[in-house]
């Protein structure tokens, strides 16, 4: 966890930029008394929305919606991913009986 | 080991700043590894062509670069981590975690509902038990008539009774459901899926649902012609042998073969194959020497050339 300043250091961002990208609710705001801080989360995801915004020319459009597939992507990588350990805990108890 | 910037992003030594940042956009768009959280090997390549654009990218430093001043190496910037590895296994939940990606599943699938319930508690979902794989060997008429065959389980202990249907075939897969692997948290037994092998016959074989058989006759039965008993895989049936049948002469018992569906049968076809005696008796070498229309005849006229 970090406070802001770090947060813009690391993430080479400037405040604007920051609260522009939490308006568009590309980053949560932060959480935290009395200083919120951002998490590595927050971080590296900052860091994906600028290689995106400078290095691969997307727009705030475009950026909202690589954003949006992304975290599906995780979201169904993380179901197979429990489902197969699932299937391998059940294979490992049957094989025991 | 350092390789050559211009090569890493496929541009020429002469290429424009505009060109290179294009090249770079392009590859740096199917390799960032937030866009392939699967490949592992995009990480790496893409910090080489990240490397390769901090050079080549920046005036300056291509211009000390093209000169020798500096070298590729050295320049991979340190990066923070992806984005993509706070998803991995064991991964704390996070704000941006998002399964709307399944949701249309999990509406119909109680495996994925309680998958994705969140909130609270240890995940645990009923799963259903492993599907079991048993090799049969059947005897042909078995498989053709039906049969109930035992199998006993791996353990030693426990047994499977398995129906045979009439008209199974070789390597046809029978599922027992339900008699697979325990499931789990209560979740439903798998099945037990047994493939069956049949042997074969001595002297039928099986071409679909109709039988073949090659029967052998004696020269007076083949010239006479008359009434034989002929096998069928459910016993003999007697079969009228027309006069001067000869060898190679295929005869049909309609609905003899393999049973198919309720009512309906495939037939048996008998090839009729006409035997001499082991050793001829004086009166049939008697016969063959004085027999004229024998010795005229001539069976490999089509083999003339």
């Amino acid at each position: 966890m970090m406070q802001l300043e770090e947060f813009l250091l690391r993430a080479r961002l400037e405040r604007h930029s920051l609260e522009t990208w939490i308006a568009a609710g590309w980053l949560v705001p932060p959480q935290g008394e009395p200083a919120p801080m951002f998490s590595d989360v927050d971080l590296s995801r900052a860091q994906l929305i600028r290689d995106l915004r400078e290095d691969f020319g997307v727009n705030d459009e475009g950026v909202s919606v690589i954003l949006h597939l992304i975290d599906q992507l995780h979201g169904l990588r993380r179901g197979v991913r429990e489902l197969l350990d699932d299937m391998h805990r059940a294979r490992g108890a049957g094989a025991k009986q | 080991m350092s390789e050559d910037p211009y090569a890493v992003l496929g541009v020429k030594r002469e290429a424009t700043q505009e060109e290179i940042r294009k090249a770079y956009r392009q590859l740096a768009k199917k390799l960032h590894p937030d866009l392939n959280p699967g490949d592992k090997q995009a990480e790496e390549k893409f910090k080489q062509v990240s490397a390769a654009y901090d050079i080549l990218g920046d005036d300056e430093k291509r211009a000390r670069f093209d000169r020798g001043e500096i070298d590729a190496s050295g320049a991979e910037r340190p990066r923070e981590r992806y984005y993509r590895d706070f998803h991995g296994a064991g991964a704390q939940d996070h704000a941006y975690a998002n399964s709307g990606g399944f949701a249309d599943f999990a509406e119909s699938d109680d495996i994925l509902r309680e998958m994705f319930a969140r909130g609270g508690g240890q995940r645990q979902f009923r799963l259903r038990g492993q599907d079991v794989l048993y090799r049969l060997p059947v005897e042909f008429l078995e498989a053709v008539n039906g049969a109930s065959k035992r199998i006993t389980m791996p353990d030693g202990g426990s047994t499977l009774d398995v129906v045979i249907p009439a008209g199974t075939r070789d390597r046809q897969v029978l599922r027992l459901r339900g008699k697979g692997g325990p499931g789990l948290n209560g979740g439903p037994p798998g099945d037990a899926l047994v493939e069956i092998e049949v042997a074969p016959h001595a002297f039928f074989t099986r071409d679909g649902d109709d039988i073949h058989l090659e029967l052998p006759v004696t020269l007076p039965e083949a010239v006479l012609g008359g009434q034989l008993d002929v096998p069928t895989p459910t016993g003999p049936v007697r079969m009228t042998v027309p006069k001067g049948a000869n060898t190679g002469r295929v005869l049909r018992l309609r609905g003899k073969g393999v049973r198919r569906g309720e009512k309906d049968s495939g037939d048996e076809y008998v090839t009729l194959k006409v035997v001499l005696p082991d050793e001829p008796d004086a009166e049939l070498v008697d016969f063959a020497e004085r027999w004229q229309a024998g010795k005229n005849q001539n069976p490999r006229r089509k083999l003339e050339a």
